[in-house]
């Protein structure tokens, strides 16, 4: 289960809440058929049966790797030399064997990250706490690292719950994203649903737009469940249809989100398009170019993808598929 | 966790509450009580008066205290960048000689500061033991027994404890701040200037103890600046105790001036750290890399190091140490060792030295358990409640000892007291309880730049991986705290061991502590035993501040002493 939500949405909070590390001031927590917490009762972290990886790795600087690593193993009772045994072995398996000795501090941040993956492993608890453990790292080392802890956690067995402001980093990772906004759960589903049919407005635009338009429906919704779509202030070369995030609604003033995928480029000339707009900036992604388009009068539309690059400045017909158009009524 | 010991937990900040109202806060209000209800504790007719603060502002008093105050600020600023430049040399660059540095500062620590200032009387006065030697200046004479002697003996005592306030924050400075600083286009003074705010809790903690140890202190204004004729505020407080009839309240009216000093160096404090974290030791901290320096560099380091050693130990040691080698009177320079046979030979010193080690280690245990606590309130929790605790911990700093002193007087000699069973007066436990209340405001400043470096992640993870709440604590904090308590506990317990005005105001009949003996014998004129008393015992607590360290590199885990090493790149 990944949680997801921008700061402040309570994330860390509810997992520290989860972990036993702060106590709730209302509603319970149950682990499985146990209720760990009420107003009232509040069972201390230690008894619980859990791992954490921290954001800042928390490992224990005058420790050596592998007693970082062992120091989870105290908790099922057994000896000394047992633990740092069964230590070395959880670090190979996240390949740090040759390390056990070291210090944190001569670690590099995937390493100390590891480090910290392999404790909350070791212990062999039946739920794993991740808090953002891959947000200090960079971009390469951060999806190897997912790779890593996905796996991992999967032959482990156990379950986790991971929390991210990252939304790519949900969607790979997740057999279920819940996200939070300002300390409520609006949204909770398998990552292919909430892409494509978002909750609310705030989980379309966390999860990724390409941009938004005040609209209005023309029509009740067709038996495809799109309906015709007026954009203010933007007349459309071809009738723009949409799918209706209420089915049943009738015509109604709303809210036209867009994907990123939903956008095609071509030809300003080709007929083929809903409207003309501008290449404000384009860049190369590895899947191809990534454009930027200003639209007269309107917000820029950012995260159009393309075979083909168009330069700045030139004119560009824009296609939108229903598919990845919601409209939600305001 | 069980039930009875959630109880016992729960009990346990109340109880400590209870205990710092008992042994500071009563007997500091008992005595302050003094200057505006002398009837509350029958020193005068009034229940309400505000003529003995009226006079505090006036004639001598006034005079003592604003020379105590201009005095403390000079001798802890220049404390201050003295200290930190030696700390930041030992730990940053490659200075010869650094590791006895540490060491040394603690002999600059541990003597009492009538100490070496009676060594620089004894060596500079008309005739001291320069006359003596046939050296004859007059102005030099006059520069030391004057403001200046006075500014220069406060500001070199203030330099040990800037120095390891500062040496405890920069262990857990690590070098990733100063790389980016550098990698920012930074010079190597533009990176300092950067970094150095990092460490601001220590510096302001540097200030605020040089400052309160400087007005409070009574060694250097019952010797030096008595000498010099250069009235401070605490020698003029204890004249208004020792003299017939003592004037406690006028002693109380000017101790309220004490304390009111203090609250500058804490709004600038409190101002210093506002809004911040400070949090950066954890276990991403990179060690130190220490700057090479260059023979010029290193030269000019070296001979600044050599330079404080000379005044803060060199100058003072030598007129002590030749007074203890000189008859009482005389114009000849004849050395020997009778008055060192006379110590060893002498049952009056074997019996006090014991005793003073044993009130030492006690005192000193039980103080870093309670500055531990009150470090962690003071960094951690910011409560209306908290905030008073600082402002009550570094208003018993600035309280002289002799006030202290005189509050456990009146507090704990209250005839209600005695009517429902509790007789401390004059008791070892009356004494050893004032130890504690004296030496915990300054020992929780000591580690409050340490404990202001701890990430509060270390317990949650270690909790969070079974271990209880006390086992957390002991494998996850305790390591990393290992040697700043252990500092805090040399200091405190040395502090105890040569300590003066509590011991000569509470100490049981008949069971002097050292530095009563040896005070003994100087203001009986026995100059020369009573120097070679305070000599031996400066050796003694050497051996075993030396002995304790000694112990701790050879048996702590090496873990815990790589912690705020630095390494030579």
């Amino acid at each position: 289960m990944v949680l997801l939500g921008p700061s402040g949405s309570g994330k860390t909070t509810l997992l520290r809440c989860l972990a036993g590390i702060e106590r709730i001031s209302a509603g319970s927590i149950s682990l499985g058929d146990a209720v760990v917490a009420t107003r009232n009762r509040h069972l201390p972290p230690e008894d619980r049966d859990l791992a954490m990886v921290f954001q800042d790795y928390a490992l224990w600087p005058h420790m050596i790797v592998r007693d970082n690593v062992a120091f989870a193993l105290r908790r099922r009772g057994i000896g000394r030399s047992a633990r740092r045994a069964e230590a070395s072995v959880v670090l190979g398996r996240v390949g740090l064997s040759a390390l056990e000795d070291r210090y944190p501090s001569q670690l590099s941040g995937g390493e100390q990250q590891r480090v910290a993956l392999a404790r909350a492993l070791a212990g062999r608890t039946g739920l794993i706490l991740f808090d953002e453990p891959l947000s200090n790292l960079d971009a390469n080392l951060r999806e190897r690292l997912r790779i890593e802890i996905s796996s991992l956690v999967r032959d482990a067995g156990a379950t986790a719950i991971y929390i991210t402001h990252d939304q790519a980093e949900a969607f790979a990772l997740a057999d279920r994203v819940g996200v939070l906004e300002q300390g409520r759960l609006v949204q909770l589903g398998r990552p292919e649903d909430i892409y494509a049919s978002p909750a609310t407005p705030f989980v379309a635009r966390f999860t990724g737009l390409a941009g938004e338009f005040a609209a209005r429906t023309r029509s009740a919704a067709a038996e495809d469940g799109t309906v015709e779509v007026e954009v203010d202030g933007l007349p459309m070369a071809r009738p723009l249809r949409a799918r209706a995030a209420r089915s049943g609604a009738g015509p109604h003033e709303g809210l036209l989100t867009i994907r990123p995928t939903a956008i095609d480029l071509c030809r300003h000339d080709a007929n083929e398009h809903h409207l003309v707009g501008t290449v404000a900036d384009v860049a190369f992604r590895d899947r191809g170019y990534e454009h930027a388009i200003d639209i007269p009068g309107h917000p820029r539309l950012t995260g159009v993808l393309s075979d083909i690059r168009v330069g700045r400045g030139d004119r560009v017909g824009v296609r939108f598929n229903p598919t990845g158009c919601l409209v939600f009524p305001t | 966790m069980s039930h009875p010991v959630r109880i016992v937990g729960r009990l346990v900040m109340p109880a400590f509450w209870l205990a710092l109202v008992l042994l500071i806060l009563a007997p500091c209000a008992a005595f302050l009580a003094l200057a505006v209800s002398p009837r509350l504790f029958d020193q005068g007719g009034q229940w309400f008066t505000l003529s003995y603060l009226r006079g505090a502002f006036t004639g001598t008093t006034f005079v003592a205290m604003t020379n105590s105050i201009w005095v403390s600020c000079v001798a802890a600023v220049f404390g201050t960048v003295v200290g930190g430049s030696i700390a930041w040399a030992v730990a940053r660059t490659t200075l010869p000689g650094r590791r006895l540095v540490t060491g040394s500062m603690w002999l600059a620590l541990l003597l009492p500061s009538w100490l070496p200032s009676i060594g620089w009387v004894q060596l500079f006065q008309a005739d001291g033991v320069m006359y003596r030697m046939g050296f004859d200046y007059p102005g030099i004479t006059n520069l030391i027994l004057g403001p200046f002697g006075v500014v220069l003996v406060l500001g070199l005592r203030c330099v040990p404890f800037a120095y390891l306030a500062i040496t405890a924050a920069l262990a857990g400075l690590g070098q990733e701040f100063d790389d980016a600083a550098r990698v920012h286009g930074a010079s190597r003074l533009s990176a300092l200037r950067v970094v150095v705010p990092i460490i601001q809790p220590a510096i302001w903690a540097a200030l605020a103890i040089g400052f309160a140890e400087s007005v409070s202190d009574y060694g250097v204004a019952a010797t030096l600046a008595y000498s010099a004729n250069f009235p401070l505020a605490t020698f003029e407080l204890f004249g208004q105790i020792n003299n017939f009839p003592a004037n406690f309240p006028a002693a109380s009216a000017l101790g309220w001036l004490l304390v009111a000093t203090i609250a500058l160096p804490l709004a600038l404090q409190a101002r210093a750290l506002r809004g911040r974290s400070y949090a950066v030791l954890s276990g991403r901290t990179r060690q130190a890399v220490r700057r090479p320096l260059s023979l010029g560099g290193g030269t000019l380091a070296v001979g600044g190091i050599l330079l404080f050693y000379i005044l803060a130990l060199g100058v003072p040691a030598l007129g002590a140490v030749s007074q203890s080698l000189l008859a009482d009177f005389g114009a000849s320079f004849h050395l020997s060792f009778a008055n060192y046979s006379q110590v060893f030979h002498s049952s009056t010193l074997t019996g006090p030295l014991i005793r003073s080690m044993k009130y030492g280690a006690i005192t000193a245990s039980v103080t870093v358990v309670g500055g531990f606590i009150i470090a962690r309130l003071l960094t951690k929790v910011r409560t209306k409640a908290v905030r008073m605790l600082d402002f009550l911990m570094l208003a018993a700093i600035a309280l002289p000892s002799v006030l202290f002193a005189a509050g456990y007087i009146f507090a704990y000699n209250l005839p209600f007291l005695s009517s429902i069973g509790i007789n401390l007066y004059q008791t070892t436990t009356l004494l050893i309880f004032a130890y504690i209340a004296s030496s915990l405001p300054l020992n929780s400043r000591v580690l409050v730049g340490a404990v202001s470096q701890l990430q509060p992640s270390l317990t949650d993870a270690a909790r969070a991986h079974g271990a209880g709440p006390i086992t957390a604590w002991l494998r996850g904090v305790f390591p990393l705290m290992s040697k700043p308590l252990l500092v805090a506990w040399l200091l405190t317990f040395t502090g105890v061991f040569l300590e003066l005005p509590i011991s000569q105001l509470l100490y049981a009949p008949s069971q002097p502590p050292l530095s009563v003996a040896i005070e003994d014998n100087l203001s009986n004129y026995h100059f020369g035993v009573g120097l070679a008393q305070s000599v031996v015992a400066v050796a003694i607590a050497l051996v075993v501040v030396g002995s304790v360290l000694g112990v701790y590199r050879l048996l702590a885990p090496r873990g815990w002493r790589r912690l705020g090493e630095a390494t030579n790149r």
